[in-house]
């Protein structure tokens, strides 16, 4: 099968491809089936305007409700990711691993390899799409739910013409320079910022023709499932596929190809400058190689500063002003919105800020953030320098295992202080610019909160991956459980059942921390069972052998 | 046990069915270079990895001057300088941050020593490790394995990428060390690296001890290479008759063969038969040895 550079690409990725798709037909099921046993006029009754936020179509029914919930905006999001790393990863991931020297040593050109890459991006993309309709038009028929005058088909088309633009645009930028990571960075920003632009910008009317110049609009804007395919809307994002594939092969054609690099960071060029060399060859020289612990947490400071930053300004400091500017709208909208749709998000009163803060921030975006730092520094505590094959060398200094495994396991504490901390400071900000009179310390105690349900988590991937020596084990074990805790948790919230208490999401914000002030039990449940988690890590590791190759 | 710097006793490795180590029973004492000789997936690497404490063993058990391997690692790991197969470091730190790096975890080192060690190597240490190419990545490790001026050093394929003029810097500073006391543990398949740097060699093939030896003792088994030149072209079985004669080879007048035991046997036999104008004999490298051994053992297996 690795006969071609076409067949190999698509062999690299048509795993991914293929879980991420049945993932979201077996998701579009699940919504499908939600919504047929839910009283939708919940949905239907909100005001268009956050009908157009949330991407419900109006006049929308069980199937368009469940269509949209995948089609645009899960879906559509997970399909233009896996775009997106294909995209980049095609020719910048080559570069980056030192492979595509080797791959064109053969008699191939760079235009051909292009093309063979391309084709294999446009094929699986392409396919993708027609699992999903296949998935669409199969679901209402397994749950007998009515889809009269719905083209599912058309709709798919749009959403895989939309998905395509974000793969191009990472082809592109990775043909052009070379570097993955910039590749990744830039068209994923392009593709959540459009999303956003998309929902939010028609809400003001000044400001709405906008909207059309990012390539989210061309997917929903024209309601593809109720009016079936706009070609002129298509013909639009064709074009931009097709100007995005030129200048791939302009930029491949013309440039320098990069070897096996390292790239340079602010720091290195201030190391070369005589000028500041003394003071940042400490700071990145001596002082951070000084422990095990600090040299990790180096590390990872790029990926902190990120998500505390994002933390900080987004969803702390600004939910203030944009709280004191639409509250009046909130009042009205406070009886109308669902329960079930608020016990997602974290669940509580809209109209007051502590309500809002919990449903806009704490209680879905701020877990996510924390959890994304602490799993991933706890999966690669270990299983990471096992993957890198430099475990067997940090080992054959006199440090023992179990040391190595607790100075790993700092920069997770820290981080996730630090995450949970600068959302304190955010949220903290936003009430005092505003004056929205909430206590601070109840603020200091959710934060807290937060911070031990993302280092339970943490704790859960440290463990499976110093068991294991698997980052990607580590990593997807605790995620996963994570989405079934909070799943667990607002379900639970709903029918006000009692078997919440087995998610540790009931522990963080069940007490109503934002209200009532820390609780103290709670952190000790949540710190108890994290203090477990890592217990068992430390003779997890001790005992196995260690991996020779990631 | 004063003298053993690395000892393993019925050491074995089990890799579910696959047994990629079978009772290996070994001796590396103090003061010698220890030659490790084995092809690619023989166990070479197992076994350091066994010692290393980075697996554990299916059964028997190993010490490093005279500690546990696995009971006393740590403290073994005060004594030792490692350098594994197929180096791996962090590619975002020079080699220096690196070395500073390791120094910090063993509580530090003569940093005279290692800029000795770097001038003599050529190592590159201000560049990082990410953008140096092999050999010069391997420089940093040999660096890292000496630094500590370690009792023990424990060295997996050692020499791959290093040019052959450092190849042979390295090769003095191993006999250096040992000169000193020290003792080296060195897995190899460069057989002539190992011929003229070690004192003893093992030779190890599918998991299994196959010989040890010391070099002298090896060479000492006689095999030679002998080339004649007669005044007719000679048969074969003639030759081949002779015991302890193999790989005959005949080009016109001339033959070549290998030949083990005394010369006495194999003149008499050429002589009767045919005039001898001209002879050259040359000892056998390790690497005829080595291929040899390999012979036999793999008709006995």
């Amino acid at each position: 099968m690795l006969t071609t550079v076409f067949s190999k690409s698509l062999l690299d990725r048509w795993r991914g491809a293929a879980i991420t798709v049945v993932s979201l037909s077996v998701l579009l099921l699940f919504a499908m089936a939600a919504y047929r046993d839910l009283d939708i006029s919940i949905y239907t009754d909100l005001p268009a305007s956050l009908q157009s936020l949330i991407g419900i179509p109006e006049d929308a029914d069980v199937a368009s409700l469940a269509y949209s919930a995948i089609y645009n905006s899960y879906g559509a999001m997970a399909l233009g990711g896996l775009a997106i790393a294909m995209g980049a990863g095609y020719i910048a991931g080559e570069e980056r691993a030192g492979t595509l020297g080797v791959l064109l040593g053969n008699p191939k050109s760079r235009t051909g390899v292009l093309v063979s890459k391309t084709a294999a991006l446009l094929l699986i993309i392409g396919l993708g799409g027609v699992v999903l309709w296949g998935a669409g038009a199969l679901a209402p028929q397994l749950l007998d739910v009515n889809i009269a005058g719905l083209q599912v088909g058309a709709y798919t088309l749009h959403l895989v013409m939309n998905t395509l633009v974000y793969g191009f645009l990472a082809l592109a930028i990775g043909a052009w320079t070379g570097k993955y990571g910039l590749a990744v960075a830039a068209s994923a920003g392009v593709m959540v910022i459009s999303f956003f632009a998309v929902g939010l910008l028609p809400l003001v009317d000044a400001l709405a023709g906008f909207a059309k110049f990012f390539p989210w609009y061309y997917l929903s804007g024209s309601e593809p499932l109720l009016n079936g395919v706009d070609w002129a809307h298509i013909a639009i994002l064709s074009v931009a596929i097709a100007a995005l594939f030129a200048a791939a092969l302009i930029g491949i054609n013309r440039r320098d190809l990069r070897g096996r690099s390292t790239g340079r960071s602010l720091i290195d060029a201030l190391r070369e400058n005589p000028v500041s060399a003394q003071v940042a060859d400490r700071l990145a020289g001596s002082a951070r190689v000084s422990r095990i612990w600090v040299k990790t947490a180096s590390e990872h400071q790029g990926l902190l500063f990120v998500v505390a930053a994002a933390m900080f300004l987004v969803m702390g400091v600004l939910m203030g002003p944009i709280y004191t500017s639409i509250d009046t709208v909130l009042l009205d909208l406070g009886e109308s919105l669902p329960d079930s749709m608020l016990a997602f998000f974290g669940g509580g009163d809209l109209t007051t800020p502590e309500g809002y803060y919990q449903i806009e921030t704490l209680g879905l975006v701020a877990p996510i953030a924390v959890m994304v730092v602490t799993i991933l520094l706890g999966a690669k505590a270990v299983a990471g320098e096992e993957a890198d094959r430099t475990m067997g060398l940090l080992l054959a200094n006199p440090v023992s295992r179990s040391r190595v495994l607790a100075e790993k396991t700092v920069p997770m504490v820290l981080f996730g202080g630090a995450v949970g901390l600068a959302t304190f400071a955010g949220i903290a900000a936003g009430n005092a610019i505003s004056g929205l009179g909430m206590s601070y310390l109840n603020i200091l105690a959710t934060s807290v909160l937060l911070t031990l349900i993302g280092l339970l988590f943490g704790a859960l991937a440290l463990l499976v991956s110093a068991a294991t020596g698997s980052v990607r084990t580590g990593a997807v074990v605790a995620a996963g459980l994570a989405v079934v805790a909070h799943v667990v948790n607002a379900l639970a919230e709903l029918s006000d059942a009692g078997w919440g208490a087995l998610s540790p999401f009931h522990y963080y914000l069940g007490s109503d921390p934002m209200i009532n002030g820390m609780n103290w039990t709670d952190a000790g449940i949540l710190t108890a069972i994290t203090l477990v988690l890592l217990a068992l890590a430390f003779p997890a590791f001790n005992r196995r052998d260690l991996r020779q190759h990631g | 046990m004063k003298d053993i710097a690395l000892h393993t006793e019925g050491l074995t490795k089990h890799y579910g069915d696959v047994k990629a180590l079978i009772e290996l029973d070994l001796d590396v004492h103090r003061g010698e270079v220890f030659g490790f000789l084995g092809p690619n997936g023989a166990g070479k690497t197992t076994t350091i990895r066994t010692v290393m404490d980075e697996i554990r063993p299916t059964a028997g058990h190993a010490s490093i001057l005279g500690m546990d391997c696995h009971k006393q690692s740590v403290e073994i790991r005060r004594h030792i300088g490692y350098l594994p197969s197929d180096l791996a470091l962090y590619p975002n730190l020079t080699g220096k941050d690196t070395l500073t790096y390791f120094a910090n975890l063993r509580g530090g080192v003569e940093w005279s020593y290692v800029d000795e060690l770097a001038e003599r190597l050529g190592a590159q240490l201000d560049k990082k490790v990410g953008d140096l190419s092999s050999g010069n990545r391997q420089k940093v490790g040999v660096i890292q394995a000496f630094m500590n001026r370690p009792q023990l050093l424990i060295m997996d394929e050692p020499s791959s990428g290093l040019d052959p003029l450092v190849q042979r810097e390295f090769q003095t500073m191993m006999r250096e060390v040992v000169g000193q006391g020290a003792s080296v543990f060195l897995s190899s398949h460069t057989l002539s690296e190992v011929q003229r740097v070690a004192d003893r060699v093992g030779i190890i093939r599918h998991g299994k001890l196959i010989a040890n030896e010391t070099v002298s003792g090896l060479r000492a088994k006689g095999l030679r290479k002998v080339e004649l030149e007669l005044d007719a072209h000679p048969q074969a079985a003639v030759l081949e008759a002779v015991p302890g004669v193999r790989d005959v080879l005949i080009e016109d007048r001339r033959v070549q063969l290998s030949y083990e035991g005394t010369m006495d046997a194999l003149l008499k036999t050429v002589t009767d038969k045919y005039g001898l104008v001209d002879i050259s004999t040359q000892e056998a490298d390790l690497e005829e040895v080595f291929l040899t051994y390999y012979h036999d053992e793999a008709v006995t297996l």
